[in-house]
């Protein structure tokens, strides 16, 4: 079959001030009409500007170097520009990662989609409107033609995302490039835009290049698969093949390094060591050599070719994992990587500590006022960002709380770490109420919950060396004199795995890795018992997001912390977390142990969260394909009646909206669940289970507290 | 929505103006001696001086003074210049057209080559006439305006003798309009520097939105590098320079004054730097009163200007 697009070893160069970096470096891809080929890596790969090479849209200083990329056999990767404006938007679409950024604020969406339709038909302006009104209903926007005369501000994350892709589908491209289409939103909102791109690929019957950092999301879509790794193609394959027989160390390295892979067992994850390294000067011989636990001498000096034993298998490594006779069995179920796992103590899944309980979190709620009127801003409403939650922390275990963004999760640990003041209801801290504490001892207890934050980069101080930033509770606490605070910072150096020369460094001389180790350092500095740990390894990559994981599991073990981690990634939450809360639009629908929540959920909404979030493994993303939640998030102000859930949810009925379902017991772990149709049987009467049912077992009779010394 | 917005900021506006008048007569009653030694001068004598402070009601409590000060301003009365015999408020109508004249097409020929040479700089950045544009515009800054005037005069006038070295003369508008020769160096003058503003402002903000992703998914449209600059990016860019245009209101205000004196221009900013020299307090405050109100007033259109622009702003 002809190929639409074909792309023949391919160069592109970025020219800096002083260097040049060679970040597309002999890449050869080809497409046919109707297929969606993955390009998955990790930041700093070249899959982005593979991309932006075909489009001819690179940054300053990028240029195209070498190589050719043909669309249906004509060359395009040499015409000049005025040629290329016709292929971009005409014969490509293009959607990119933020879709708040990537709209232009000040003009009407409607006139953003026409724009791309004026530009590329002989039509008038009536028709281009009329043309971008139907692109907007065919990309499932609810009233698209009302719609048109509104500006990008006013819509959600998700359908912002339509209107991007109704703009790049205007002219009914032949390819559309998706980079990091879903990255910056929801999984449920995530799922809905995968299925919209691939329903679209089969109607307009249109090739699609899916550039993505979440093997999950490749499994479900990706008929073929590149891996990128240093500007260049480690391993091409179709999909299936990739995921139950990879033959490249470094793709065989970034399944491990998956949390997933992991949760049942707990077990340390895979962490590559090291970084991707400089492509302004890339390392001689293969390019992974440095980070490959199977490299030798060979492998340092010569680099291998992109072969294999079939064309459509073809890998660049000397000394291949996998099996080519194996390709039918699952990978996972064969191979368990026992070298690497092997550590028995860090089995965080059963009770730590003392088992006594040292947050509980009682009926707290939070509302934030919102005003309305010209001139005195009187309060119309509240946003309900809080309601009625209860839950409680062991102490030594991680307590997970999980949501889409807008549920709440963000807000419960703010109030936990006295960031926000709670509008009702009492948090107490190893037996005392936080809010009601003032003064020395208000002070003593906030030493010991800290927060790490899922930004390192922009929450260290760039102006402040890493030692001072370390020092900087201390001395805002007035603890030690000037060498206990240079032996404290030596000290969590060593346990956060820095080097102890760190502390001359400015916060951008470190990798993103070392940034979220510097603030986990930073929030350990006080000896806290509890860490507030809210989306820390959102921004990373899944290698590095393992050697962070890996690390708060370690330090959890050697220094008894206790963990309220916050997420929207149900996989790492269960990987890390020996109690589940599932929040929504800021109840608590959910919560009981890490896996009796994962396997049996009883709520509609949890079983959603788990059906969206993608999952490396090409057999259960087609499986489930039509689950998941729909619709989106209503809003906080007036959150619907009864059960929040119900406008969403498959199961609803009448009551649903009516009564609000309280939490009862669906096992004796400690499994609640408030719905009126659980998916699993309750326990007991149901009636006189709601009556009085308290969240996870009785709390134990006051406990006497002592703190470590 | 934009009325409650406005009747917002009208409110704010009126505290604004209240805090103003409030110090401008407390400022009067700072001048050594008091106000009426400044009208009387140094022969001033005792009874003379407690005389005319009853006459004019200076003896009376502050607060008195300053409602009774607000309330005939209410009703149009501004006070009276004894030494020019003459209302304050006629002094306004004869001289602050003719400085909305100098300030007026100073500011457009100002915007009309600070903006689009902004755009090209930012469009050609890093480029000999990025360069040669950053020059003139630092020039323009750095300079203070009545030096820059003095160098017109010599180059253009003394030099040259391509225009007059003084500004048009008459008492309308009309008359002022009559005499265009005269006015290039005044308003060319008054223009160099609002011209190196809105240059750099313009520069900076088009650079920035330059970068941002939405002129990529422009490109990603097909749409031309013309296209992407007029349709996209320069409505974005505008919006910080209409903020701007709001904040450099007294910077403008107090450039006519300059450039009023070094040019012997008939207008508000020469007649008040006159009233100065000449301790005529009661032009002096009601020229204060009447610049603060066309500022706030600036502002306020510079906002609905914004709102017009930005419909983020509009909606919230």
């Amino acid at each position: 079959m002809a190929s639409l697009l074909e792309i023949t070893e391919l160069q592109t160069d970025i020219r800096l001030r002083t260097s040049v970096v060679h970040a597309v470096d002999g890449i050869s891809l080809d497409i046919s009409n109707g297929e969606t080929l993955g390009i998955v890596g990790e930041s700093g790969c070249g899959k982005t500007m593979t991309a932006l090479s075909i489009m001819n849209l690179l940054p300053t200083g990028g240029h195209i170097v070498g190589g050719s990329i043909k669309l249906e056999g004509k060359t395009i990767s040499n015409l000049p520009d005025d040629e290329m404006r016709r292929i971009r938007g005409n014969e490509i679409g293009m959607i990119f990662q933020d879709p708040l950024t990537s709209l232009n604020p000040t003009m009407t969406v409607g006139k953003q989609i026409a724009e791309a339709v004026i530009l590329h038909r002989e039509v008038t302006k009536e028709q281009a409107y009329d043309r971008a009104a139907e692109v907007l209903d065919l990309v499932g926007m609810p009233k698209a033609k009302e719609r048109m005369g509104e500006y990008p501000h006013q819509f959600s994350g998700g359908m912002r995302q339509r209107v991007m892709i109704a703009m790049a589908l205007a002219c009914e491209p032949k390819l559309l490039i998706a980079d990091e289409p879903t990255t910056a939103l929801d999984v449920t909102i995530q799922k809905q835009i995968l299925e919209l791109i691939d329903g679209l690929r089969e109607r307009l019957g249109m090739a699609v290049i899916l550039v993505t950092h979440d093997l999950g999301v490749i499994a479900g879509r990706a008929d073929r698969v590149a891996v990128m790794y240093a500007g260049r193609i480690a391993e091409i394959t179709d999909t299936r093949t990739l995921f139950v027989n990879s033959r490249h160390p470094y793709t065989e390295a970034l399944f491990q390094a998956l949390p997933e892979k992991s949760a049942e067992t707990r077990e340390k994850l895979y962490s590559i060591p090291g970084l991707p390294p400089d492509l302004t000067n890339p390392p001689p011989g293969c390019r992974f050599a440095p980070r490959c636990r199977y490299a030798n001498d060979k492998c340092r000096s010569e680099e291998p070719n992109l072969l294999g034993e079939t064309p459509q298998h073809l890998y660049r490594c000397f000394y291949p994992v996998g099996d080519e006779e194996r390709a039918d069995k699952s990978r996972f179920a064969v191979e368990q990587p026992a070298p690497l796992a092997a550590d028995p103590n860090v089995l965080a899944a059963g009770p730590q500590g003392n088992g006594e309980y040292l947050l509980r979190v009682e009926h707290l709620v939070k509302d934030f006022p919102v005003t309305k009127g010209a001139v005195l801003q009187r309060r119309v409403g509240s946003v309900s960002a809080v309601a009625d939650v209860t839950f409680y922390v062991t102490a030594g275990q991680t307590f997970g709380v999980v949501g889409e963004s807008g549920c709440g999760k963000t807000t419960i640990g703010r109030l936990v770490v006295g960031l926000e003041q709670p509008t009702a209801g009492s948090i107490m801290f190893q037996g005392r109420d936080l809010s009601k504490s003032h003064g020395s001892e208000y002070r003593r207890d906030r030493r010991k919950i800290q927060l790490m934050f899922q930004d390192s980069y922009a929450s260290l101080d760039p102006r402040m060396r890493a030692g001072t930033i370390l020092r900087e509770p201390l001395v805002a606490q007035g603890i030690g004199n000037r060498q206990q605070r240079e032996a404290r910072v030596q000290e969590m150096l060593d346990h956060v795995g820095l080097p102890r020369t760190a502390v001359d460094r400015y916060p951008h001389e470190f990798s993103g890795g070392q940034r979220q180790r510097l603030g986990f350092a930073r929030a350990l500095m006080l000896s806290p018992q509890l860490i507030v740990a809210d989306e820390p390894v959102s921004a990373l990559d899944v290698s590095i997001q393992a050697q962070v994981l890996n690390l708060m599991r370690e330090l959890q073990r050697d220094l008894g912390l206790t963990y309220l981690f916050i997420s929207h990634d149900l996989a790492v939450v269960r990987y890390l977390s020996s109690q589940i809360g599932v929040m929504y639009l800021g109840k608590l629908v959910e919560v009981g142990p890490a896996d009796e929540v994962y396997l049996r959920p009883a709520h509609p909404y949890t079983r959603g969260l788990i059906d969206s979030a993608p999952v490396a493994d090409p057999s259960a993303e087609k499986a489930k394909e039509k689950s998941g939640v729909r619709g989106e998030l209503p809003s906080a102000i007036n959150p619907p009646s009864g059960c929040r859930f119900r406008t969403r949810c498959p199961l609803a009925q009448e009551i649903c909206a009516e009564v609000e379902p309280p939490l009862v017991p669906f096992s004796v772990n400690g499994h609640h669940a408030a719905c009126h149709f659980p998916l699993e049987p309750p326990i007991g009467d149901a009636a006189s289970a709601a009556a009085a049912a308290p969240v996870q077992p009785a709390a134990p009779p006051e406990p006497s507290w002592q703190g470590p010394a | 929505m934009v009325t409650g917005y406005l009747i917002r900021r009208i409110l704010q506006a009126i505290v604004v103006t209240f805090f103003v008048t409030l110090i401008t007569l407390a400022l009067i009653h700072l001048v050594p001696g008091g106000p009426v030694a400044a009208l009387l001068g140094q022969k001033a004598n005792g009874p003379e001086l407690a005389y005319y402070n009853r006459i004019y009601g200076f003896n009376r409590p502050f607060i008195i003074q300053y409602f009774k000060w607000v309330w005939a301003m209410m009703h149009g009365n501004f006070g009276y210049s004894i030494k020019n015999n003459i209302s304050v408020a006629a002094e306004v109508g004869l001289y602050l057209p003719k400085t909305l004249v100098l300030v007026g097409l100073g500011l457009v020929v100002s915007l009309i080559f600070g903006i689009p040479l902004g755009v090209y700089q930012a469009v050609k950045r890093y480029t000999v006439g990025d360069y040669a544009l950053t020059g003139v515009s630092f020039l323009g800054y750095a300079t203070p305006t009545f030096f820059i005037g003095f160098l017109l005069i010599e180059w253009f006038s003394l030099d040259l003798h391509i225009f007059p070295s003084e500004a048009p003369q008459g008492s309308t508008v009309g008359q002022i309009l009559s005499q265009p020769r005269a006015l290039v160096l005044p308003v060319f003058c008054y223009a160099f520097v609002a011209y190196a503003l809105w240059s750099r402002y313009m520069r900076s903000s088009v650079m920035d939105n330059l970068v941002q992703d939405y002129v990529r998914t422009a490109r990603a449209k097909g749409a031309s590098e013309r296209r992407v600059l007029w349709g996209h990016v320069f409505r974005n860019s505008l919006i910080t320079i209409v903020t701007l245009l709001g904040l450099s209101i007294p910077v403008l205000v107090a450039g006519a004054i300059f450039v009023e004196v070094v040019f012997n221009y008939p207008g508000m900013g020469l007649e008040f730097f006159n009233a100065a020299t000449s301790v005529d307090l009661a032009t002096l405050m009601g020229f204060t009163v009447i610049t603060t109100f066309a500022t706030i007033a600036g502002n306020l259109l510079a906002d609905v200007a914004y709102a017009v622009l930005d419909p983020r702003v509009r909606y919230s």
